[in-house]
């Protein structure tokens, strides 16, 4: 941990400016290093950085007295199908029990083949996305041909993993389409990494999962698996205090990402409010035999 | 020698003295901006606080960056200081090396690497980014302390932010609004000056009211796209009784955009 | 997380020309997880006077089961209907009872006493309490629960004093659902009261469902 700290931390009080690079390197992307890493990060000179860090700011609800508050909670989901990889997300992001925002983007598009998803540290995915895109676009200028989605899921799960214990918190899906077809990695900032059909991170997944584990299968027709990645959103985001406000969907197909379209979750409620209302008049009516007539 | 080995006798120590690193403090205020169609509204209120006491009745907390960008920040006042001094130094030298402003989007994004560099050791700092696109267009981007963004039509920071942002939810974004079938729903970021001026006004009074940490003053810095007709600002009676307007001069050649400072009054207790 | 947002939900009261109303969200849960959207917070003492119960929900049904049965007792002793004031001042001295582990509740009281020899023109009152009883009545609104800090932002802006009832419906529905869209743990729907002299205007409102 020592080791990590002193490395991540290239300049000292005292010796600011020594290097003409110091300075540069403080300021993030501008400052690769000649390997192409990321130079340095500031980092308190205590014993304990990540002790320092979850004291000061609450990035998980975990410590609601902190003053620093990251905005959080989430749901996000994505799964494979025959058609392709449908993404859809919920916009809200809150500080406590405050919703600090209901338009955040919680689909990264790191290029246009590529997504990522937002859950945990809006920041930490927000950068670490877009450096990934830089990465991405250097490979591709390096061998002449796009990175596979397993390559880039890979360069950000041992990205993450160099700073694992210091408090970056992410949960993100990263989707795309390549050689071997549309291909979905879950990547976590515990350096986990999982390839899959199917996944939903946030604090509403369970309740996305309910539905999306119901209706998934891998034949679904490109309407109905827009629809199952909707509802399923709408359910959690209901349910949820943490998620809601609107649905971004996307639909991954071979020729890259294309960006469906952006809801408003409440009316999506109301609206399949409305259809199980009309279903369940339409129901009794089958069962009492006839199409009931209206009456005065 | 045998008083010597008494005084030398060392207390017993309770417990072992902890030590912790506590370099931040709430300085409490509350930061506001608005984006118009071609004119962007920052402002603060000028009170600076800790805990009950007021330190100073006027700390400005809203920034003129260049021509067309203007930057509120809140939070912890010394962090917010030392921020917008590295953003304007940085701002400096890429007009030395490149011989134009940096524009907006790009001081946005150069804001998040530049928050995200002290992830581990964050600025305590809120800030809002105002000013005028490169398309002729308000702009407003808000910020969270390690840098995640995004340009919205309007937001509120600080103190007495859950104050003020349900309510321009309601009157900015028309939210929970009906219109009759005859008046279509107005667009948000399209309201007049003098209404988003109004606006901002009483929110902050609002604030001052019922929140102790916000008071004393208010500045609102206007940014006008290049080309915009300026008198509903400086024509008389286009503002209410109580607002100072200024004009603030360009600070680089000038490109058209023109950057005034209202000021008004708000409860000092 | 405190005991009094472990169900969420909010109650907003405020003062018109003649009239008083009251609005609450229907909103249970269990923190982050929504559990019913048909809680309501507001309760009617008599035909013109209503109070809220933001807080635990488990001391929500306690407090207004005591409250029915002592203000049926203050009812046949004194063989009258009790007015704002003094319903006001049971229910603190309610909560002062438990002063020391106290209903975990802010209440809030909105009504207008019906006009008697000594008080021929009452006017429009609205009070709230802390949980332990202490009495505030200000002039213009109340407001208590999880979205408390955005419903006195939404409030400050959007009241105005002498609104007529439709005017007050409006100002009152306007303020909590905006208040209640910001806040995570209120919402789910909302009802508001309108009381007037001789009337009682009820009316569910459609609200953000997320």
């Amino acid at each position: 941990m020592d080791t990590l700290v002193a490395q991540l931390a290239p300049s000292r009080r005292g010796d600011e400016g020594s290097s003409s690079t110091a300075e540069w390197a403080n300021n993030g992307y501008g400052n690769l290093d000649a390997s192409g890493a990321v130079a340095g990060m500031d980092v308190p000179g205590v014993p304990d950085p990540l002790a320092f860090l979850s004291m000061h700011t609450d990035s998980m609800s975990t410590n609601p007295q902190a003053k620093i508050k990251l905005a959080h909670g989430t749901t996000t989901l994505a799964f494979r199908f025959k058609g392709g990889i449908i993404v859809a997300v919920d916009s809200r992001a809150t500080a406590g029990s405050y919703i600090a925002s209901g338009t955040v983007k919680k689909v990264i598009e790191i290029n246009p083949y590529l997504l990522g998803t937002m859950a945990g540290g809006a920041a930490d995915c927000q950068y670490w996305e877009t450096y990934l895109g830089m990465q991405c676009r250097l490979h591709e200028l390096r061998n002449k041909e796009r990175i596979s989605v397993a390559a880039a899921s890979k360069i950000l799960s041992n990205l993450v993993y160099q700073y694992k214990g210091m408090g970056l918190s992410m949960g993100t899906m990263i989707c795309g389409w390549d050689k071997t077809g549309p291909a979905l990695f879950y990547v976590d900032s515990d350096g986990q990494r999982l390839k899959g059909d199917l996944f939903s991170v946030g604090s509403g997944s369970t309740f996305a999962y309910g539905v999306l584990d119901q209706g998934y299968k891998w034949d679904l027709s490109d309407e109905e698996a827009q629809e199952l990645g909707r509802r399923s959103i709408v359910a959690a985001g209901h349910r949820d205090a943490y998620s809601g406000n609107t649905v971004n969907l996307f639909h991954v197909r071979e020729n890259g990402w294309e960006f469906i379209k952006n809801y408003d979750l409440s009316e999506l409620w109301y609206e399949y409010e409305e259809k199980k209302k009309a279903d369940l008049a339409a129901a009794s009516a089958a069962a009492a035999g006839g199409v009931p007539i209206d009456v005065e | 020698m045998a008083l010597f080995a008494a005084s030398a006798q060392q207390e017993a120590v309770a417990a072992p003295i902890q030590h912790r690193f506590d370099p931040y403090e709430d300085n409490g205020g509350t930061i506001l901006s608005i984006a118009g169609a071609d004119f962007s509204v920052i402002a603060g209120d000028t009170r600076q606080s800790q805990g009950y006491n007021i330190q100073t009745r006027y700390a400005r907390k809203v920034w003129q960056l260049t021509d067309k960008v203007v930057l509120a920040t809140n939070g912890f006042a010394a962090d917010g200081a030392n921020f917008v001094k590295k953003v304007k130094q940085r701002l400096e030298w890429y007009e030395n090396a490149h011989q134009k402003q940096m524009s907006i989007k790009s001081i946005a994004r150069m804001i998040q690497t530049m928050l995200y560099a002290k992830r581990f050791f964050p600025y305590y700092v809120y800030n809002i980014l105002g000013g005028i696109e490169e398309d002729g267009t308000g702009a407003v981007y808000s910020f969270d302390p390690v840098g995640s963004y995004e340009r919205e039509a309007c937001r509120a920071a600080g103190a007495a932010q859950s104050l003020i942002q349900p309510f321009l939810d309601n009157q900015i974004y028309f939210r929970n609004q009906t219109f009759p079938a005859d008046q279509p729903k107005p667009i948000p970021g399209n309201l007049p000056l003098g209404t988003v001026l109004g606006l901002v006004i009483d929110s902050f009074t609002s604030a001052t009211e019922r929140h102790i940490e916000v008071g004393d003053g208010l500045e609102m810095y206007v940014v006008m796209a290049k080309g915009r007709a300026v008198d509903d600002l400086t024509s008389k009676g286009a503002l209410p009784e109580g607002v100072v307007v200024e004009e603030l001069g360009p600070l680089g050649e000038g490109g058209g955009e023109r950057t005034f400072l209202v000021r008004r009054t708000l409860k000092r207790d | 997380m405190s005991i009094q947002e472990y169900n969420g939900g909010s109650v907003v009261a405020m003062v018109g020309k003649d009239c008083v109303a009251i609005a609450c969200d229907l909103r249970l849960g269990n923190q982050a997880t929504g559990i019913a959207m048909n809680f309501e917070k507001v309760f009617p003492v008599n035909d013109t006077l209503y109070y809220g119960l933001p807080g635990l929900a488990t001391d929500v049904y306690t407090l207004r089961e005591q409250l029915r049965f002592r203000v049926n007792m203050y009812r046949m002793k004194e063989e009258r209907e009790i007015t704002p004031e003094t319903f006001t001042h049971l229910l603190s001295s309610t909560l002062y009872e438990k002063r020391f582990g106290p209903y975990f509740l802010e209440p809030v009281i909105a009504g207008i006493a019906p006009p008697t020899a000594a008080n021929p023109n009452p006017q429009p009152y609205v009070s709230t309490l802390d949980s332990i009883g202490c009495i505030t009545t200000p002039k213009d609104f109340a407001v208590a629960g999880t979205a408390t800090d955005k419903l006195y932002g939404a409030a400050e802006g959007l009241w105005e004093p002498d609104l007529e009832p439709e005017d007050l419906f409006e100002t009152i529905s306007q303020t909590l659902l905006n208040a209640v869209d910001r806040d995570a743990l209120s919402g789910w729907g909302a009802i508001v009261h309108v009381i007037t002299k001789d009337k009682v205007i009820t009316r569910t409102l459609r609200s953000r469902m997320d």
